[in-house]
């Protein structure tokens, strides 16, 4: 039987070594299959630690998760197949083209032969780079590394997308594409787990969002429904409103 | 099997179109081995064949002169320039440059060698009864051969050459003294002086090494350098290495391979194996340089034995913990900043101790106790005794060890460092 929830969380907590206070702390969260799921937090709130341990890339000090029921203790491995990621940093070798940063990315997820051609072209066709696929990254605009980025981590069909702010630093028109592109695919029923600044990107595109802060859950739930509740024009408002107009480092 | 040849055919790809790190790869070391064979060509060469230019004033006639003149011209160490003068000509023409060194054998010394000794063995034969005992005594004045060097000449040098006169004039003595001796006791005054047998009763002879003597090579320029340098660019491999890996790191493409299925370890193994295949062909590159290029610019040819596959075997183990190095590098430090200066320093440094530059055996005691912790030391002396000893694969063994080992540490430093990192 197909899980519920694409994501279970339940009172994860990670202590740095060193750290006073923990990262993440007690945080306990289900993220549905098919949402799109925005986890949002000013700087230092434990979003990333989050994601690395959702991906396997660091280990909890205490609690339970499970990823399309499996859990990373057990089924790292086959959770690896079953995931996508997109950094915030362009993940690309950028002396080799297009095409060869994705056939390497397919060789690793095991594609080879017209599967992988298949695959590279449908992806280079989404971000809008086939006339470009044989040109070095180094030459591309930062919006095509983006779109280029961000392609690289569909390129296995994941059941589970993971996007670290994947519009930053691009222009509209970019923005615009890679949202779209996001919204089909999870419309074709993958789950998005994304983390932004840009409250209203999070709020156009997100069916569920958590606030975070100092490790833990300060809100949840539908990002308009959360805007009514709180009384709030927006989610920029909303945010600020929770998290305080400290800055933080 | 297939992340593996990604990793490598990606690794590859990336250093191919690296255009400054190919250069550092492939010309730098090949520049080093040109620039400094040719350099280091001339003290390096035996003094056989230096050809040091030496003046010669022989203003004795008789067989001191010729003796000398002989020994000198024997020797091949000299070039030989040859003129009549006296002390002042010699002394203004070493002084000015134009020679290494002056001898100046003065007027009827071979007359003066043998009054000397005929009164010598006249005195014993006094002494001995056997002689007139109102023999009349002579007075002779002191016989002194006369040389000039060049301030510039090392002092060994200098005692050397001394030595040698000396022992040819000592030889030329004793010869003379019992010829006389021969000449006088037998009272023949007809018999023929080569009746006094020669007196090289010690003969000290060089054997080699090596069990084909024919093939003994001594260390030359391009046997050192071409080795030397060879390693010193195989271990400058640390850089491009280093840099990839934090690079990824910092790029967010290692976040990525991590997320990926299969082990960092195929990862670091394509890495490794990627970064060995372009030290084998530097290495390659390299003696094909010494035996080849070499030649055309006036240095001896690299001589590399027979054994190709002992040699491919020490490029391997050198290509391991080169890249093992690199690799500890690339996980230790944070940025390409101080990855490449610790980097290049800690291998120039390894490159002194370790006998790049000169061979280890002309450094002191101490510098030579810690060569022997250089991976570039092992390397070299594995070389050499393949090159120029015909080594075996035992007689290498324990620096093909060493390099191993010294590999094997460096991926259990990295291990270890990222799970400390990864907690």
């Amino acid at each position: 039987m197909t899980p519920d929830y694409a994501i279970k969380i339940d009172h994860l907590s990670k202590k740095y070594k060193g750290a006073v206070i923990p990262a993440v702390n007690e945080l306990s969260l289900n993220i549905s299959r098919g949402s799109i799921f925005g986890l949002l937090g000013p700087n230092g709130a434990g979003k990333t630690t989050l994601i690395s341990m959702l991906c396997g890339l660091i280990k909890p000090s205490g609690g339970r998760l499970s990823i399309l029921g499996l859990t990373p203790e057990k089924d790292l491995e086959k959770i690896k197949y079953k995931i996508g990621i997109v950094p915030q940093e362009i993940a690309l070798y950028t002396t080799l083209t297009a095409y060869e940063n994705l056939r390497f990315i397919g060789h690793m997820y095991g594609l080879k032969s017209d599967r992988l051609k298949n695959k590279i072209s449908e992806c280079m066709e989404i971000a809008g780079l086939q006339p470009f696929a044989f040109k070095l990254v180094q030459t591309f605009s930062g919006g095509m590394k983006r779109r280029l980025n961000l392609v690289a981590g569909i390129l296995n069909d994941p059941e589970i997308l993971f996007l670290d702010e994947p519009t930053v630093g691009v222009d509209v028109q970019s923005r615009n594409a890679i949202t779209e592109h996001l919204k089909l695919l999870n419309k074709q029923g993958c789950t998005i787990v994304y983390t932004s600044h840009l409250m209203e990107e999070a709020q156009n595109l997100c069916t569920d969002i958590a606030l975070i802060d100092n490790g833990v859950i300060i809100a949840r739930g539908n990002p308009d429904e959360m805007i009514n509740e709180n009384e709030t024009a927006n989610l920029e408002q909303l945010f600020l409103k929770l998290t305080g107009k400290k800055l933080r480092d | 099997m297939l992340r593996l040849y990604a990793t490598i055919q990606k690794e590859l790809l990336i250093l191919v179109r690296d255009k400054a790190g190919i250069a550092i790869l492939f010309l730098m070391p090949m520049a080093m081995i040109i620039i400094m064979a040719l350099i280091q060509d001339a003290p390096f060469r035996d003094y056989q064949e230096l050809n040091i230019p030496l003046l010669l004033i022989n203003n004795d006639k008789g067989d001191l002169g010729k003796t000398i003149e002989k020994g000198l011209t024997d020797s091949k160490i000299f070039r030989i320039t040859k003129i009549q003068g006296d002390d002042s000509i010699l002394k203004q023409s070493v002084s000015k440059g134009k020679y290494e060194i002056g001898i100046l054998i003065p007027q009827y010394s071979s007359q003066l060698l043998n009054a000397k000794i005929k009164q010598f063995v006249a005195q014993k034969l006094k002494e001995a009864g056997l002689a007139d005992p109102f023999s009349p005594q002579m007075l002779f004045k002191e016989l002194q051969i006369h040389i000039v060097f060049a301030p510039t000449t090392k002092k060994s040098f200098r005692s050397s050459i001394l030595g040698s006169l000396n022992q040819s004039a000592t030889q030329l003595e004793i010869q003379t003294l019992l010829n006389d001796f021969s000449k006088t006791i037998n009272k023949d005054q007809s018999a023929p002086t080569d009746s006094v047998p020669s007196m090289d009763f010690i003969k000290i002879s060089e054997i080699s090494t090596i069990e084909t003597p024919k093939e003994a090579l001594q260390l030359n320029s391009v046997q050192h350098n071409v080795p030397a340098w060879t390693i010193f660019g195989m271990f400058f491999i640390v850089l491009s290495l280093a840099g990839s890996i934090i690079k990824e790191r910092q790029d967010g493409s290692y976040t990525r391979l991590r997320t990926m299925p299969g082990s960092y370890s195929t990862i670091i193994t394509g890495k490794i194996s990627a970064y060995l295949f372009v030290c084998l062909i530097q290495c390659g590159l390299m003696l094909l340089v010494g035996m080849y290029l070499l030649p055309h610019l006036g240095l001896p040819q690299l001589v590399i034995g027979h054994n190709l596959l002992l040699i491919a075997v020490i490029a391997l183990c050198t290509g391991l913990a080169a890249t093992g190095y690199g690799i500890v590098i690339g996980t230790l430090f944070n940025t390409q900043q101080q990855s490449s200066a610790f980097g290049s320093v800690s291998i120039v440094i390894l490159a002194a101790l370790g006998g790049i530059w000169v061979p280890v055996y002309v450094m002191p005691h101490i510098i030579r106790f810690i060569a022997d912790f250089s991976p570039l030391y092992w390397a070299l002396s594995a070389f050499q005794k393949v090159f120029l000893g015909q080594g075996t694969i035992s007689d290498i063994l324990p620096s093909l060890a060493k390099l191993i080992a010294f590999f094997l540490l460096s991926l259990v430093i990295v291990n270890y460092y990222n799970k400390l990192k990864n907690r």
